[in-house]
């Protein structure tokens, strides 16, 4: 179990090396240099890009600014994916650092959630954490926590907080031995390419006959095109956290820790690069 | 599972398609504008109502003072109304405006919590959206504390899970134990969708026929 800490350890602190570049259209008063920063995988655009801002509206009149929001090659990202899914799903076969445009006008809003304040993030933070709860013990664990133990997940989040997070996310991690998992995982699969932003199944830890269920029998149920034909080329790539876990590896144990501080397993399936 | 759903008022997705197909044949028999919507290649889908809303404003002065008055109908594109008929009801000023205000309510099924969800949006004629502020302005004061009570029984702007677009969102978490109070544990089957609907429906505005309570 040791090891095992070690690894949620790890997926916290994952960094994205990445450069802010203001839109080339906005209006500033002097040049706007570019701004680097690393990106914490685990928590969210808006939660952590308040330099960013700062930087930026330095050099801008406040007549030229309205809400920030963040764009990759073409695509608004989404401020309530972790940043981590963000990165796996739009640039992870790209070279670093990732390269973000800053926006200070014409808001997408056919596309993006708006995000005015750090308490929207919160209440978007801990509906997930709910609904990943409904999912795993129909609520129980977290309806039978205190509301200072909800702001507890929510600071440790916001302050980059791990042991403070985990003090109180491991209750959510919580099963019973003889059911040998969670009710049901919470996961969300997602693909560039398709139309629906993501799917989500209703999916059991253990199958019928007592076998754990790996990544593959997820995979292999929600989008099946992914996973390669015996002795075929392999086409996609199944990614979590900005690696490739191996398909045999147990679901119940990834769900425990790969997933994100929405407690949801984010699966990016991306197109092989060709090179 | 059997027990589960009695106790605490569960929907099953089957149950869900079920209840939201007959909601639409009623739907069909009196012209309200209720569709099914498939997701493409799949049994998934959801149902959806655009319509209408006119309200009118006062303009005092040219002051551009909006005074709220109540919403005076709701209607149709395609149905017997026009959307002119209603500024003949009220006019003791020049300078009353309607605004007509365009809804889109869509029923989805959750299947984190087994229950329906009900997702809207709203704009004006010219596409401009309106703001979460502007919705809760037209929440009526009645359902506000109800709302306002706990931390997530609140509208929120989330994503549409199937769209992928901004919707606003009544939180479904206390469906469950609501549906178990109105619909009761014992044998009462009337439709969970009606029922539901006709609950959460009024408090974003959307009010279904009295009729729908009187078919199964």
């Amino acid at each position: 179990m040791t090891d095992d800490k070690d690894v949620l350890r790890d997926v916290w602190s994952g960094r994205i090396p990445t450069c802010f570049t203001l839109y080339q259209d906005e209006l500033t008063e002097r040049e706007a240099e570019p701004y680097y920063l690393l990106l914490p995988r685990v928590s969210y655009l808006t939660l952590v890009t308040d330099k960013v801002k700062k930087h930026f509206q330095k050099v801008m009149r406040t007549e030229d600014i309205s809400e920030i929001w963040f764009e990759f090659e073409g695509i608004p990202l989404k401020w309530h994916y972790p940043i981590g899914l963000l990165f796996d799903l739009h640039a992870s076969n790209t070279s670093l650092p990732w390269s973000i445009t800053v926006h200070f006008k014409n808001f997408p809003f056919k596309d993006l959630l708006h995000c005015q304040s750090k308490d929207v993030i919160e209440a978007h933070f801990m509906s997930s954490v709910k609904e990943a709860d409904a999912l795993k013990h129909k609520s129980q664990v977290i309806n039978e926590m205190q509301k200072k133990d909800h702001k507890q997940l929510w600071m440790g989040l916001q302050n980059d907080k791990f042991d403070q997070f985990w003090a109180i996310n491991r209750k959510l991690m919580e099963y019973s031995p003889e059911e040998g998992g969670f009710r049901y995982i919470p996961f969300r699969i997602y693909q560039a390419t398709s139309e629906r932003p993501f799917v989500q199944k209703l999916f059991r830890p253990v199958a019928n006959d007592g076998k754990p269920h790996t990544l593959d029998d997820l995979v292999k149920e929600v989008c099946p095109a992914a996973i390669p034909p015996e002795g075929g080329e392999k086409k996609y790539q199944v990614m979590i956290h900005g690696i490739e876990p191996l398909l045999e590896t147990p679901l119940q144990w990834l769900s425990e820790h790969f997933s994100y501080p929405d407690n949801f397993l984010h699966i990016a399936i991306i197109p092989q690069p060709t090179d | 599972m059997d027990s589960e759903s009695r106790n605490n008022m569960i929907l099953g997705e089957e149950k869900f398609r079920y209840f939201c197909l007959e909601f639409l044949k009623h739907s069909q028999d009196i012209g309200d504008d209720w569709e099914w919507k498939n997701v493409q290649g799949e049994e998934e889908g959801y149902l959806s109502k655009t319509c209408y809303q006119t309200r009118v404003t006062k303009s005092d002065d040219g002051k551009k003072h909006e005074q709220e008055d109540e919403i005076l109908s709701t209607i149709t594109l395609e149905g017997d109304h026009e959307v002119e008929d209603d500024d003949n009801c009220v006019l003791p000023q020049g300078s009353l405006q309607s605004e007509v205000i365009n809804y889109e309510y869509h029923v989805l099924y959750s299947i984190s919590y087994q229950a329906p969800v009900l997702y809207f949006r709203a704009s004006f004629l010219d596409g401009t959206p309106l703001t979460l502020d502007a919705i809760w302005a037209k929440v009526h004061d009645s359902y506000k504390p109800r709302l306002l009570h706990g931390p997530w029984e609140t509208i929120t702007q989330q994503e549409h899970p199937i769209l992928g677009q901004p919707f606003f969102v009544l939180h479904p978490c206390r469906t469950n134990e609501f549906m178990s109070s109105i619909q009761g544990s014992a044998s009462r089957e009337g439709n969970y969708i009606t029922s539901w609907l006709s609950t959460v429906g009024p408090v974003v505005g959307l009010s279904l026929p009295l009729s729908y309570g009187r078919t199964v």
